[in-house]
């Protein structure tokens, strides 16, 4: 079980990694498809057209600043809002013909999760799998709690509770019935640096050993960079644009951290030997260029034969970059 | 005004009667001063405007001179001056006055009216007429009327029990026109219909006893 | 799914410390009643029965369970409906505020059967209440005060009902009261479906039914035509029970509308919240 996030980071998108699970084109059918959906509110049009899919086994991030209509597609796909035009199938069938059977195999997260204040952990785990759709037992419910890291709270009541381990519980929540689908909206708001972690670790976990089809909405992008295989950006209630995420971030090109002792120098020699690097100081002292992937090992020859001592060289991907971009233009 | 014809009353029955009890009253009284206690079932038809009852079955006991009880499972109405209280009253001569003249028929009887007029002006009876079977001696009707419960009057029926004089049922015609409802707590507020107005002002109370046991040696216990 | 949620809506209901609000009152009211009648009840009956004093004595146990549950009944039934509301009225906008209801109706229940169940919760605990009402006002009354026959004051006079004639009518009165609290439980979670706030169908809810009481005791022509179509002018159809003759014709008619507002409030209730936007 891989719980080390630092040995991901070698691999450019989850796929690439030799643990995870092949899935074969021809087998990849979408799990979600959204076609031209619009929703208003009143005048104000929150979603307009909007349009994705999401394959089975995806990591899919579901990118837009704030007020894109993020939240309200997502509501949507849960059949909490209804588009005004525009269709939604989700495992092949839509809401009007088959809504039960979807919402079984889905399990969400929407905003933060909410749950009764006045009920322990373990009474609102079983008050939702009495409804989910699947047969649900004690004994799974203590275990999920476990699973979450929340032995030991079973009895507490949810008043109690902190940011993150209501998140935890909304977690255990979600993946209580098992469900093929999960739906993630902004998971890690309001964590600590360990949560954000911890989060990051079991959607690992779900894509690699359960082959879980996740969605996944954040404003943490080098999370999204670095879990997601596929993703859509929207913004102002439009889709900007849809794709894997190796494709989008155009993976020839690498964005580089660079911490040298002569800077000065560094950068003058970077100037000379790789014209189109755009090399800058960020405020942290650290240079910023971006290569070819082939490129960085040359870098790295080129700085030791001048004598530039480089205390680190750090690849950095480059969709906060990307995504300022799309949103700019 | 009562004064006065109490004055001619006396005046017109004569000399013969001036200062002497009633003698028809006075058999009477005997007879029933030869109960000393009984105890009698009862059972109570009461058809009054603005109650509805039903049959009450009770018991009654009586014992010389003034105890008197009601036994009953459920709820009884009755005449606030319907039994013994005439009775108390009539058993002590020297606090009233009473005149014979000729009575109606009553049941097919001939009767003797006696009107009995109290001494004292502060009495709650202020005149009563009783009609009395001479040759029985017992009462067939009476009238009440007192400063509190206004006119009462009452028709009496005997049978195996007349050697007593004590009746096999009561009639008591009672007069209704002072009943009112108190609004807030009889008001249904979500009742429009307007209550009926007091149209039949007589109401009609009737006793069937019995059962008698009489002089059997009632304990004062039973009273308390 | 749909009894599972209905029992959900139970547990949800009986974890609330303010379901508990409407018990405890109810016991206190109650008790406070009891007391009162026990200390100076004679006084009470009184006032009742003072016209027919002058003229008539009443003998027996008037004062008995019986009529000190009537008089109860008689008090209260104008203020349970709010200990009803208090619960009922948060069962769909409680869930709104709390920000379970997008949970909730993310799962595989329809919204029908997620607005159906909170109906049914909601009258199992009106019945609840309505019963511990009853248990009080009937059998603690009798308890203390024994029991006997019954004396009832109406409009038209004082009826007097046999001890072995009443526990027919408590039995068909509690009945028919609880469909009147229904209506209003019904009424308030109608209201949460279009909140979502737990103050505001709550307090609506008392609001209507003061309006419509005053709408149907003001003696004013232009009222006479909606009088019979309010809810609240039949809510104290259980009292007919205790009238001599029993004017069945007239409850059948009030437990016949009270029945149309149940069904009219549900249907509703369940086309705003099927068709509504969830976006707390």
């Amino acid at each position: 079980m891989i719980t080390d996030i630092k040995e991901w980071r070698k691999y450019l998108t989850i796929s690439d990694h030799p643990k995870a699970k092949k899935v074969q084109p021809m087998q990849n059918k979408p799990i979600i498809q959204v076609n031209a959906i619009s929703k208003s509110f009143g005048s104000f049009e929150a979603v307009k057209e909007v349009s994705f899919h999401v394959n089975r086994g995806d990591v899919f991030g579901f990118l837009g600043p704030n007020g894109a209509g993020k939240s309200t597609t997502i509501r949507c796909l849960l059949s909490l809002i209804k588009p005004n035009s525009g269709e939604i199938k989700l495992f092949g069938e839509t809401f009007s013909s088959n809504r039960s059977m979807i919402l079984s195999k889905i399990g969400s997260i929407i905003e933060k999760p909410d749950f009764y204040k006045y009920l322990s952990a373990e009474k609102n785990l079983e008050i939702f799998a009495r409804i989910s759709g699947a047969q649900v037992s004690r004994k799974q419910i203590y275990e999920m709690l476990e699973f979450v890291g929340l032995s030991g709270r079973e009895k507490h009541r949810v008043k109690g509770f902190s940011h993150g381990m209501k998140q935890r519980l909304g977690i255990a929540q979600t993946l209580l019935h098992k469900p093929d689908l999960i739906i993630l909206d902004e998971p890690t708001t309001g964590l600590d640096p360990q949560g954000i972690i911890e989060i990051r670790n079991l959607i690992l976990r779900l894509k690699t050993e359960q082959n879980k089809t996740i969605l996944l909405s954040s404003h943490q992008l080098s999370e999204i960079e670095l879990i997601a295989n596929r993703m859509v950006i929207i913004n102002k209630g439009k889709t900007l644009v849809e794709g894997t995420v190796s494709e989008l971030l155009n993976q020839q090109e690498v964005l580089i951290l660079l911490e040298v002792d002569h800077i000065e120098k560094a950068m003058n020699l970077i100037n000379n030997k790789f014209p189109l690097s755009s090399p800058e100081l960020n405020a942290a002292g650290q240079i910023e260029l971006t290569l070819q992937k082939n490129q960085t090992a040359l870098l790295n020859k080129e700085l030791i034969q001048a004598e530039i001592l480089v205390s680190a060289l750090e690849p950095k991907r480059k969709l906060e970059d990307f995504f300022i971009k799309i949103i700019g233009a | 005004m009562k004064h006065l014809i109490l004055f001619v009353a006396v005046l017109f029955t004569g000399s013969v009667f001036f200062a002497q009890q009633s003698k028809v009253l006075s058999s009477f009284l005997s007879k029933l001063n030869s109960v000393k206690d009984y105890s009698v079932n009862a059972r109570i038809v009461a058809a009054v405007p603005m109650i509805k009852i039903k049959e009450v079955n009770a018991v009654l006991y009586f014992k010389q001179k003034d105890k008197f009880k009601i036994d009953t499972k459920g709820i009884a109405v009755l005449p606030k001056q319907g039994f013994i209280e005439l009775n108390q009253f009539l058993a002590t001569p020297s606090k009233y006055m009473s005149i014979e003249s000729v009575g109606k028929e009553v049941s097919g009887i001939s009767t003797i009216m006696v009107t009995v007029i109290p001494n004292d002006e502060s009495t709650d009876v202020i005149l009563a007429k009783l009609w009395i079977d001479p040759k029985k001696n017992v009462m067939m009707s009476s009238q009440l009327t007192t400063k509190s419960s206004g006119m009462l009057t009452t028709t009496y029926q005997y049978s195996d029990q007349i050697k007593y004089g004590l009746p096999s049922s009561l009639v008591f015609e009672i007069d209704v026109k002072k009943f009112k409802m108190p609004k807030s707590v009889a008001a249904n507020i979500h009742q429009t219909k307007k209550s009926a107005d007091n149209k039949d002002a007589k109401g009609k109370i009737t006793i069937y006893l019995t059962g008698y046991k009489v002089n059997k040696g009632l304990s004062d216990k039973v009273f308390k | 799914m749909f009894l599972n949620n209905t029992y959900n809506e139970f547990i949800k209901i009986a974890a609330k410390p303010r379901s508990y609000i409407g018990l405890i009152a109810l016991s206190v009211l109650i008790a406070v009643i009891i007391f009162a009648m026990k200390a100076d009840g004679s006084t009470y009956i009184s006032f009742v029965t003072a016209s027919f004093e002058q003229t008539l004595s009443f003998s027996g146990d008037i004062m008995n369970g019986n009529l000190i549950a009537f008089i109860i009944l008689q008090m209260l039934i104008v203020h349970i409906p709010l200990l009803v509301a208090l619960v009922t009225g948060d069962l769909i906008s409680g869930e709104a505020n709390m920000g379970t209801i997008r949970m909730l109706a993310s799962k595989p229940i329809s919204r029908a059967h997620i607005v159906l169940s909170k109906f049914l919760a909601g009258a199992i605990y009106t019945l609840l209440l309505t019963i511990w009402l009853g248990f009080l006002a009937l059998y603690v009354s009798r308890w203390i005060f024994g029991t006997g026959d019954l004396m009832v004051l109406t409009s038209e006079g004082l009826i007097i009902h046999p001890e072995s004639d009443i526990e027919w009518r408590y039995l068909y009165g509690f009945l028919t009261a609880y469909l009147s609290l229904l209506t209003v439980s019904t009424l308030s979670i109608c209201l949460s479906a279009f909140a979502e706030n737990s103050i505001g169908p709550i307090v609506t809810t008392m609001a209507i039914i003061i309006l419509f009481t005053i709408i149907g005791t003001m003696d004013v022509t232009v009222f006479d035509t909606i009088k019979p179509y309010l809810f609240t002018t039949h809510m104290a159809a259980w009292r007919s029970y205790f009238e001599d003759p029993v004017p069945w014709e007239a409850i059948n008619e009030s437990i016949r509308i009270l029945i149309c507002h149940n069904v009219i409030l549900i249907s509703i209730a369940l086309f705003q919240f099927t068709r509504k936007d969830i976006t707390s």
